[in-house]
């Protein structure tokens, strides 16, 4: 790429994240736009100002982006969507079953391997779940071809609305250190990290790869 | 012997007689001014036919017209601020984007990369180009609006 020291660079968190929304085709020349208006608006009204007003655009062509991607193939994104979550129903126990047969093999208190159980016990399987939900993320991309950000995110809102919902429906039921909103979201946070995650890699791997990109 | 017909050409007579029916009561309907004539099926057809003519949507009205003003210098950043300008209108180039996709799907327009420029990043251009079924479109739905408000007193001419 063509860049020259003196040239005020747009912010590349903003300019990474129109990558990840758009085509390979769409990418190239949607930052290749932001790129020459952003130049211009810095060189009109400075560079604070420029990174806002690319920021702010990159947001609303994300958006817009992805509501195009929907409108396009709502169907077969459905399908991939409810295929995601067929996957997380089926292979939901898995975590919890791998490290119950892990542990039965180890005697804790008559071995020297007492630190890695408790270590098992305690961090096994929110790790072990993080793994699966980010091999979740990444069949669900690798299904959605071209829209895999779009397919996970979209994956993530509705497990996020259903475990919310949940939630608020028997908060009252909990024991009490779970009724803490924050001390029952970070698993979950960190469960549809692991998604977007694997959506991200699939992401990145094809668009490494040239002629991959199937986006019509 | 007798000839028998071909399924197709039956059906597509009967599609020339359903929608000539239709037109037809629409026509009635109008003159009555009253909508009362026209049965569900023959309302399900009318939105059928127009849904199967595809007319344009306002903002790909807007973005096909921007390109044809703008001829072979037609780009994103050129279609946007063509738009701003005479629509004082603010969109963002996602929305743009996602138009000129989608009316390229259509056949609408053609699109050529250009070459990379040092203020682009390195990145190249992509010129958009109305094809002749873009025009077509344009035209229809420039004749569909003309024949809509033809004898309407618009608010801003009746002072």
């Amino acid at each position: 790429m063509m860049q020259t020291a003196s040239r005020p660079l747009p912010p590349h968190l903003a300019a990474w994240f129109v990558e990840l929304s758009a085509s390979a085709e769409q990418s190239e020349s949607i930052l290749g736009d932001l790129a020459e208006e952003f130049s211009d608006v810095a060189s009109k009204s400075g560079v604070v100002s420029a990174r806002r007003w690319y920021w702010r655009q990159s947001v609303k062509t994300i958006f817009h982006l992805a509501g195009a991607a929907l409108r396009s193939a709502p169907w077969p994104l459905t399908g991939i969507v409810l295929m995601g979550f067929v996957l997380k129903w089926f292979i939901a126990r898995l975590p919890e079953q791998v490290i119950v047969a892990l542990l039965r093999t180890q005697r804790p208190y008559s071995n020297l391997h007492y630190v890695l159980y408790v270590w098992l016990v305690t961090w096994g399987i929110p790790i072990l779940r993080v793994v699966q939900m980010t091999l979740i993320g990444c069949i669900v991309a690798a299904v959605a071809n071209g829209k895999e950000i779009v397919a996970t995110v979209v994956l993530i809102v509705i497990s996020s609305v259903i475990v919310g919902s949940n939630f608020c429906l028997h908060v009252l039921d909990l024991p009490l250190q779970t009724k803490i909103p924050w001390a029952f979201l970070v698993p979950n946070f960190a469960n549809w990290m692991g998604i977007l995650t694997g959506g991200i890699l699939v992401r990145q791997i094809r668009s490494a790869s040239p002629h991959q990109d199937a986006t019509p | 012997m007798r000839l028998r017909k071909n399924p197709e050409d039956h059906s597509k007579h009967n599609d020339h007689n359903k929608r000539s029916h239709a037109l037809s009561t629409m026509s009635r309907a109008n003159s009555e001014s009253s909508l009362k004539a026209l049965d569900y099926s023959n309302l399900f057809y009318i939105v059928y036919l127009m849904s199967s003519r595809d007319y344009l949507g306002e903002f790909e009205h807007v973005v096909l017209l921007a390109v044809l003003r703008l001829d072979d210098q037609a780009y994103g950043v050129t279609v946007r601020r063509e738009i701003e300008a005479r629509t004082k209108r603010e969109v963002s180039i996602g929305a743009i984007y996602a138009t000129l996709d989608r009316l390229e799907g259509k056949g609408y327009l053609r699109s050529r990369a250009g070459d990379p420029t040092p203020e682009r990043g390195g990145r190249s251009k992509r010129f958009f180009r109305v094809t002749a079924q873009g025009v077509a479109a344009v035209n229809r739905t420039r004749h569909a609006l003309r024949s809509l408000t033809e004898g309407l007193e618009l608010l801003g001419s009746r002072s």
